[in-house]
Formats: C-alpha cells, sequence, structure tokens
C-alpha cells in the first residue's frame, strides 16, 4: 500500500488483487443474502472507497485493519440500502392480469424439452450462448457480459433475438404436432 | 463494470498521495490555524477590562482550560474518527475535560446557592453568547470541515458533532475572554448551552458535509 501511495501503479493492481478474492470471502459470509453479481458490487463498492481515501493510511500502521474498517462501513451501508430498496418491495404470488385479451395473458407452454433443446441447437452461436448464460444458467446481464466480453446491451438484443426464433420454431413444430 | 478492469482504472489513476499525519499532528496544525484567528478576534472586540484579575483566579482558568482542552480533546476524536482502523477509545478523550468543564460550572452553581440561597441563581436573557461563540469558531470551524473532508466518512455525524464540539469549545474560550459573564449558572444555561447546540448543528450536518457518494461520485480522488 505504501508502494501504492508513492504511485506505484503495479504494485497498486498486485494488492488490489490480492485483497478481492478476501473481501469476496467477507462480503459472501456476512451477506449470505447477496447473489454473486450483488457481492461483485459491493467488493468494487469498497474498492473505489479505498482508492479514495488511500491518503488516510499510515505506512507505520497494519494495513488489514485499515482496510477491513473501511469494508464493514461500506457493507453496512449496502445494508441498510438493501433494506431501504426491500422496504418499498411487495411479494406477490401471482400477478394479477391486467390485460383482458387472450393473447396478452396466454402462458408459453413448451411441454417438450428435447424440441427446445434441439431448437436452441440450430441457433446462432451469439444468440445460443446468450440463452445458455442468460436463461438455462440463470446468470446476471453483468455476469454474462464479463464471461463472454459482449456487452450488456448487446446480450439482450441477442437473448429478444433468441427468444423470438425460439418461440417461432417451436410454434411450428407444435402446429405439425396438432 | 468488471472488477478487473476496475481495478487496472484504479490503478492507471493512482497519482502518489502524501499520507494523512496522526490526528495528534492534525489537531497541532488546527490550532495552528485557529488560535491566531481566535487572539485576533479577542484583540477586534478588546479583551475584557478585568481580564489580568479574572487570570490569577482558579476556577476561571480551571474553567478555561478545561473548555480549551475540551475543544482540543474533541479535535483529536473528530480526525481520529475519520482513519480506518485508528483505535477508538480515543474518541472518548472529550469526555474527562468535558466532566472537569461541566463539574467546576456545576460546583460553582451549588456554591452560590450555598452563599445566597436559590435566590442567587437569576438567569438573565444573553442572547450575545451564541453569536459570539460562531464568530469566534467560525474559522476554526472551516478549517475543521476542509480537513475532516480529507479522511475517510466512516461516521459523518459522529466525525461533525466532534469537529464543531472542537470549534465551539474554542470559541468559548475565547468568548470568556472579552465576554464579562461568569456567574456559573449563566455560563453553564447560554455559554455551554451554545456549544451544546451548535455541537447538536454540527452532528445533524455529517452525512451533508461528510460522505462516500461525494469522495467517490466525482470519479477517483
Amino acid at each position: 500500500m505504501q508502494a501504492a501511495q508513492n504511485g506505484d501503479s503495479q504494485a497498486y493492481v498486485h494488492l488490489l488483487k490480492k485483497i478481492r478474492p478476501r473481501l469476496q470471502q467477507m462480503v459472501r459470509g456476512r451477506r449470505r443474502f447477496l447473489d454473486a453479481a450483488d457481492i461483485d458490487d459491493v467488493v468494487q463498492d469498497i474498492l473505489v472507497s479505498l482508492h479514495a481515501v488511500r491518503a488516510t493510511y499510515d505506512p507505520r500502521r497494519p494495513f488489514m485493519p485499515w482496510l477491513m474498517a473501511i469494508a464493514r462501513n461500506r457493507l453496512a451501508d449496502t445494508g441498510r440500502r438493501h433494506a431501504r430498496q426491500h422496504a418499498h418491495e411487495v411479494q406477490v404470488d401471482e400477478l394479477p392480469i391486467t390485460i383482458c385479451e387472450d393473447e396478452a395473458n396466454r402462458v408459453d407452454s413448451y411441454g417438450d424439452p428435447e424440441a427446445l433443446h434441439r431448437a436452441i441447437k440450430i441457433l446462432p452461436p451469439g444468440q445460443r450462448e446468450a440463452v445458455e448464460m442468460l436463461k438455462l444458467r440463470e446468470m446476471s446481464l453483468k455476469e454474462a457480459a464479463s464471461v463472454s466480453g459482449a456487452s450488456t446491451g448487446a446480450l439482450k438484443v441477442s437473448v429478444h433475438r433468441a427468444m423470438a426464433t425460439l418461440r417461432k420454431v417451436l410454434d411450428k413444430g407444435a402446429g405439425r404436432g396438432d | 463494470m468488471e472488477t478487473d478492469k476496475l481495478i487496472q482504472s484504479l490503478a492507471a489513476d493512482a497519482r502518489p498521495v502524501r499520507p494523512l499525519a496522526s490526528p495528534w499532528t492534525r489537531t497541532g496544525l488546527w490550532l495552528a490555524i485557529a488560535i491566531p484567528y481566535l487572539a485576533l478576534v479577542v484583540i477586534v472586540i478588546s479583551p475584557r477590562s478585568d481580564l489580568l484579575t479574572k487570570l490569577t483566579e482558579a476556577r476561571f482558568l480551571i474553567e478555561q482550560v478545561a473548555a480549551l482542552t475540551t475543544g482540543i480533546a474533541a479535535a483529536i476524536a473528530a480526525f481520529a474518527s475519520t482513519v480506518p482502523g485508528y483505535d477508538r477509545k480515543v474518541l472518548l478523550l472529550p469526555i474527562l475535560p468535558l466532566a472537569v468543564w461541566l463539574g467546576s460550572l456545576g460546583e460553582g452553581c451549588l456554591s452560590t446557592v450555598r452563599q445566597l440561597g436559590l435566590a442567587g441563581l437569576s438567569l438573565q436573557p444573553d442572547w450575545f453568547c451564541l453569536p459570539a461563540i460562531m464568530l469566534v469558531g467560525a474559522m476554526p470551524a472551516v478549517a475543521m470541515v476542509v480537513m475532516l473532508r480529507r479522511g475517510a466518512p466512516l461516521f459523518p455525524y459522529l466525525s461533525a458533532g466532534f469537529g464543531a464540539l472542537a470549534a465551539a469549545g474554542l470559541g468559548n474560550f475565547g468568548l470568556r475572554l472579552f465576554h464579562p459573564q461568569d456567574a456559573s449558572l449563566m455560563v453553564l444555561v447560554w455559554q455551554v448551552g451554545s456549544v451544546f447546540i451548535l455541537t447538536m448543528l454540527g452532528c445533524c450536518a455529517g452525512r451533508t458535509i461528510l460522505n462516500w457518494r461525494m469522495l467517490t461520485a466525482s470519479g477517483h480522488r
């Protein structure tokens, strides 16, 4: 940290990469209700905060108590923010029907998993990858973006097109079966 | 943003920074700004005519030393509260001088009652104290805010409250050098009351003065 305070960016990268898993572990341990994407958000928040107050580190004092004091403080803020957000959420078992047309309230029920599997296989590679990550593996957009290297916007477009193609293909298949 | 990319971006932005001095040293720097200003205000308003006599009275000296020490201890606590991982016992530092200050004033009230009965505890309005303490404490308060904002906003309400107590304590110390009001009850109600009000106002402004959003929103410092 002392080297980082002196402007040594290599040492700084090394330090931040080294503390990252410890921070992830700490956040995961203390906030079990957070998913992977939220944990990453908190860790990033801690890293940005650490960076903003790096001048408060005294090289004569141990590093970990300094780091953990920042991490605990940011974690408490996250907890408060999370509680505030959830205080305004209303849990419902079933969403009420708001539009009268049958088409709007139709639930897609493609009962044949094999057909769905085959349909996914014939999708273009980008769309197939997006569906696999976001729909089958239930990754968040942020996680999928970091794994694939695509932007979240591109992933949204891919998954939208893929869903439209799948619906068309499966509808055709269902029509043949009827 | 991906965490690896964030780390690279933080490192790219890592200009050299000078580590903050210890809370004790920073308090010394703060006093170096506050005391000359305080002396200037006292000279401009002109010191009370009986100041030399008062400086020989034990009660006056105890109360002045206690007010000054409360201000200094509160400043140390304020600066320490913005250093992550710093020993939190330092935050208890202002308790002792504050107790001596209040104790001396309380004892003054009791001795007045013993000498003159309850009639001796008369309370007249003195609206001069609050603005005068604010005037003497103005520059120390501004310096305190600027210095606190260089630290980490871990406990914004507490840090700002200690900062306000430091400035108001010093303000009260200065006030008594030019304002001839020595009746213990009057000092307790109007002067210490003003210090208390200013400390509470400082506490309330804590989140506005010190927050993470301000530090991190403008990019990386």
